[in-house]
């Protein structure tokens, strides 16, 4: 069994690409420790200082470092991305506002990890803190949501990973974990939350295939666009990543530039 | 009833509007409360925390411009301090933005004139270093309309090249009755009015007050009736709009007990009651995380 993601995103319209403030990354199987791929999802505080590079550390950190799917571990590796972002050398430049809201505010980012195992029972095991959601989608329907998020509930769960050091334990101890069975040809997304919320609202056969045949970003960015213009979709930094699960490697790769 | 739906989000495309009308007049020479300060201190320092705060929302990375969310105005109305002096209404920015109608948020961060100690405004024992944009001045009578008219004159001019925005949010601080009224013929009702025609596709200009008082008198925060003010407690909640839905929830998840049809007014009010009006006022819908 093999597995392979695309990322779309779009920033909040009025920004340009790089003020897009969540963060995805991936990390292939590692055979040294048998560990399976891995893929996470965050989604930085808009109101926050620094949010993108909060995120991405974050995702960076979990694909990389050895961390388990433990409470436990996930503090260790949440203490150590905290410790980093705030010491980040890019900092040595902050004018008297900017440390003041490190300071004062810092930030905050939802987030959900997966991780695959492709062996004789394949399956994925996520964490996750926040409204950024995990959808597991078998023949173009959906077989599992993590966090279960209902539509009504979208915005009310302030709970995400921290940059202040005194919040982390009361913020981790919000973690919840899942896991589900896997078959070839399924699909998984990690979607941040406007774009959680809208596919919830709109879960059925026609959306989990159109973002099947997702094919360009551009489609992706002009989707979007068309469900904020519609009012269907809230103004928010945007990301979609589409992990796909096959018994065999696709024979092409398309690389948009 | 505001006819607007007020859900447009602050972004650099859609920027928000704040202009704030402070009462510089003789009253607010009148020392507030047991803090030592007069009226017009404490109104100073409420409006450059407010300022202060804006820019810190609009503060998101090192090394990157603060963003422009928003393009605040602060009017003075009394005593004029520039120009040939005597009563009247002016920018009350100083320094570099002196005589500067709506400014952009980027340079409002920019441009402070001083950076003080100042003390905290919940009168803590602590002061904190703040940058200063407003300095508190006192003199002559209570030229409101007039000021409502400069005011509109701005934010006439700013819907027109934003229609898509949230609509300006004009919030007047005071501590007395209008003196110029009638002006050019209008009445404050009048001038009012005309204020709260302007709109953008997202609904008519909001005009919120707030009424401070010397002495520990009772806060009224957001009333939907006028009944109970005293003067000229129902004159200002007649002239107040109502709270758009957001405001409404801010101000509930601050801890005020907010009816259906509440009005953007809040009476008698002390100075920690002044800067937590002025958060929810200015807090137009965003994301919270």
């Amino acid at each position: 069994m093999h597995a392979w993601q695309v990322v779309f995103s779009a920033p909040k319209h009025g920004n340009d690409p790089w003020e897009w403030e969540d963060g995805a990354a991936a990390a292939p199987e590692d055979p040294a420790t048998g560990r399976g791929p891995r893929f996470a999802v965050a989604d930085g505080a808009t109101e926050g200082f620094g949010s993108a590079r909060w995120a991405m550390r974050l995702v960076e950190g979990f694909v990389a470092a050895d961390v388990e799917l433990t409470e436990r571990s996930l503090l260790g590796w949440a203490r150590r991305a905290q410790d980093a972002w705030r010491h980040d050398p890019v900092l040595s430049g902050a004018s008297g506002l900017e440390l003041f809201k490190l300071d004062s505010v810092g930030s905050l980012a939802t987030f959900l990890g997966c991780e695959l195992e492709l062996g004789p029972r394949p399956r994925w095991r996520a964490v996750a803190l926040g409204d950024t959601v995990l959808f597991h989608v078998r023949g173009h329907r959906l077989v599992a949501q993590f966090p279960s998020i209902a539509a009504d509930d979208f915005g009310t769960n302030p709970a995400g990973v921290p940059t202040a050091p005194t919040a982390l334990p009361g913020a981790l101890g919000r973690v919840d974990f899942a896991e589900g069975d896997l078959a070839a040809g399924d699909l998984l997304y990690l979607a941040t939350d406007a774009f959680a919320h809208w596919a919830v609202r709109e879960d059925g056969p026609a959306l989990w295939s159109a973002l099947a045949g997702l094919d360009h970003p551009e489609r992706f960015r002009e989707l979007v666009e068309d469900r904020r213009a519609a009012r269907e979709m809230t103004n928010d930094d945007v990301t979609l990543m589409r992990i796909s699960v096959a018994a065999r490697r696709p024979d092409q790769l398309v690389v948009c530039v | 009833m505001s006819t607007g739906t007020y859900r447009q989000w602050v972004s650099r495309a859609t920027p928000g509007c704040v202009v704030i009308l402070l009462d510089r007049s003789d009253s607010m020479k009148l020392p507030w409360g047991a803090t030592g300060g007069s009226l017009a201190a404490g109104a100073a320092l409420a409006v450059n925390n407010i300022l202060l705060d804006m820019c810190v929302k609009a503060t998101i990375e090192v090394n990157a411009p603060v963003r422009h969310y928003f393009d605040v105005g602060v009017f003075s109305y009394g005593a004029r301090i520039t120009g040939p002096g005597g009563e009247g209404v002016e920018s009350a920015f100083g320094g570099a933005l002196a005589g500067r109608g709506l400014v952009p948020l980027p340079e409002l961060a920019a441009n402070p004139f001083a950076v003080r100690d100042e003390p905290s405004i919940d009168a803590m024992p602590v002061s904190v270093k703040m940058p200063v944009w407003v300095d508190p001045v006192h003199g002559y009578r209570t030229p409101m309309c007039q000021a409502v008219e400069v005011a509109g004159a701005h934010v006439f001019d700013w819907a027109a090249a934003h229609p898509d925005s949230f609509p300006p949010i004009i919030i007047n601080i005071t501590d007395g009755m209008v003196t110029d009224s009638p002006y050019q013929g209008a009445t404050l009702q009048d001038w009012v009015k005309r204020l709260t025609a302007i709109e953008t596709s997202d609904g008519p200009a909001l005009f919120f007050n707030i009424f401070l008082s010397p002495t520990d008198a009772h806060e009224v925060v957001f009333p939907n009736t006028p009944a109970g003010l005293p003067l000229p407690g129902p004159e200002l909640f007649a002239l107040s709009s109502e709270l758009p839905p957001t405001m409404v929830e801010n101000a509930r998840a601050d801890g005020y007990d907010v009816r259906p049809g509440a009005r953007g007014l809040a009476f008698n009010v002390g100075r920690s009651t002044l800067l937590r009006v002025l958060q929810i006022g200015t807090r137009v819908p965003d994301r919270s995380r």
